[in-house]
């Protein structure tokens, strides 16, 4: 990959988003391959929350391509993060809204259900029912969580990505893996059986 | 602490935490910056493969430019009839024979038969000693319980569309939410990605318990949203009833069934009520929410308060709005339950025609 250093600092992990932003509109590809490194997991996070996982990391690649050709229309360039995540989650809809693709959508819940259908791995199994799981929470917790538990991040990166307080995120956390043992505990509702059906419909129709 | 573990993977572990870790660990973004200046190549090489195409054009005459759009839109047309005639014949469900012998019309499936096909205006039927599954891929999978009717009604490529005269059937859909519904004699279910289960009695009377996700139920103007865990009754010309969780109470499940079904003096009905909003939980907003529309404009103030302490409504939602039904303050305060995004309901909702 070519990479032409267009600003006299040295690009390091740590440089600040907008000097990244900057360098990488100026051309500088070592940049952006920066800025990739440094939100790769959050865009993968937030697709992996709304689209089957065997399409995220194509989906991944598409979003980053998508946010190298605009750069150049984002005004503020502290606001990366969000742009990004905006442009992450508008992409996961359209592939949803996208009726050309050849490949029907999947519901994404129901994705890991098929899939585990597909697999008599035990382990695999409960992981894709338990990201099944985890996809059912509301988004405020998803997300965190998706992030935490799924792409290792630390509650101040998850802060730091999503540009909210710590308090915030660490209450989404919080709250969300009680929902989400809770949802866990509850997954294997049995199903009803026309008897019991039956019995119930007869008392409700007194 | 166990929750500093969660917050940034200091402290002491929390096991749980640690095993849901290793678990979904698997699905980590794992992959290298890809080679942006390549794919930028490819692009830019593809943009410029159009270029002479867009150049000769600009330089083409009035008239052949007028002669090849007229030439393009019969092209066009050709096109879309011939789609609209493959859409036509629409996707088709495969039958695969679980006990017993299924029927399909007069086809049997018997043991050795493995699959059969359903396809639009057809009807599988199973007797008390048969059961089936039917699938189609794009959309999910359905099983069909002993002593049920179920017919295709439409089978588009984006719309799906079966009815349930009697019986009962677990539907675990993939397809996006809104593409798939089921109707019955008494209310139309509308998919918004969810598994459930289904069952309609010889009165036409129906019950659907989702298991997850959730669903609409829908008729005669009356809405119900299902969430995972829930269940909701439904009658024919009264239409879905409340829904409520499945664990509460039995004196709050019956309460309620009477409340939406039965006919009730002023008296019983004030105290079914009160009955209600006294034995309602925290999670039973849900069944809450939905009385906020169904009760007199006399009840619902009574209703907004105690929906209020057990579920509190976002900022923008005022008592006022909510006695006077405002569909926006309605809408907020159903999403902040955390169920699903209203959204997708009035997006497809409004798509599906009861009848």
């Amino acid at each position: 990959m070519e990479r032409r250093a267009v600003i006299a600092q040295p690009m390091t992990e740590v440089s600040a988003d907008d000097t990244l932003v900057g360098a990488a509109r100026a051309g500088d590809r070592f940049a952006f391959g920066l800025l990739y490194d440094r939100y790769a997991r959050m865009v993968h996070g937030i697709l992996l929350c709304r689209v089957p996982p065997r399409e995220v990391d194509d989906l991944v690649q598409e979003v980053f391509l998508l946010a190298l050709r605009k750069l150049d229309s984002l005004r503020d360039l502290s606001r990366f993060a969000a742009w990004l995540g905006t442009i992450t989650r508008n992409r996961a809809n359209d592939y949803y809204r996208n009726a050309s693709r050849v490949e029907q959508p999947i519901e994404p819940a129901e994705e890991e259900k098929a899939q585990s259908r597909l697999t008599d791995h035990v382990v695999e199994q409960e992981a894709a029912m338990t990201l099944a799981v985890l996809r059912t929470l509301p988004e405020t917790y998803r997300e965190p969580l998706m992030f935490r538990l799924v792409e290792g991040m630390t509650g101040p990166e998850i802060a730091a990505r999503l540009g909210l307080t710590h308090g915030s995120v660490r209450v989404n956390l919080h709250r969300g893996m009680l929902m989400l043992r809770e949802k866990l505990a509850k997954r294997a509702v049995p199903k009803v059986d026309d008897n019991a059906n039956k019995a119930k419909m007869s008392g409700q129709n007194e | 602490m166990k929750d500093d573990y969660l917050w940034d993977g200091s402290g002491e572990p929390d096991p749980e935490v640690q095993k849901l870790e290793n678990l979904l660990g698997r699905y980590r973004q794992d992959q290298p910056a890809p080679a942006f200046e390549q794919a930028l190549d490819q692009l830019a090489q593809k943009q410029n493969a159009r270029r002479p195409w867009s150049f000769l054009v600009s330089r083409l005459s009035f008239q052949v430019a007028a002669i090849a759009a007229v030439a393009l839109m019969g092209v066009a047309s050709f096109v879309v009839i011939r789609m609209k005639q493959v859409n036509n014949s629409g996707p088709v469900w495969e039958i695969a024979r679980i006990e017993g012998a299924p029927r399909v019309g007069w086809h049997s499936l018997s043991a050795n038969s493995k699959t059969a096909q359903l396809k639009v205006g057809q009807t599988l039927v199973t007797d008390n000693s048969s059961r089936a599954s039917i699938t189609l891929d794009e959309t999910g999978q359905i099983e069909v319980d002993p002593g049920s009717r179920l017919r295709v009604v439409a089978s588009g490529p984006n719309r799906k569309r079966l009815s349930l005269e009697r019986g009962t059937i677990h539907a675990t859909i993939w397809a996006p939410p809104g593409e798939f519904v089921v109707d019955t004699p008494s209310a139309v279910a509308v998919d918004l990605g969810c598994v459930y289960t289904l069952h309609v009695d010889d009165s036409g009377a129906g019950l659907l318990r989702t298991t997850m996700g959730w669903v609409g139920f829908k008729l005669n103007g009356h809405e119900s949203f299902i969430p995972a865990g829930a269940v909701c009754a439904t009658r024919p010309k009264i239409g879905p009833g409340t829904p409520y969780f499945e664990d509460a109470s039995a004196s709050f499940r019956d309460a309620l069934t009477k409340f939406d079904f039965a006919k009730l003096t002023p008296q019983e009905r004030n105290a079914l009520l009160g009955m209600l909003l006294a034995e309602a939980r925290p999670q039973d907003a849900l069944t809450l929410w939905h009385l906020v529309s169904r009760v007199s404009d006399a009840e619902r103030p009574g209703v907004y308060d105690r929906l209020a302490v057990l579920a509190p409504p976002p900022k923008e939602v005022t008592r006022e709005g909510i006695v006077r039904l405002d569909q926006e303050m309605m809408d907020s305060w159903w999403n902040a339950l955390g169920y699903g995004d209203v959204y997708l309901w009035h997006m497809y909702e409004r798509t599906w025609p009861e009848k």
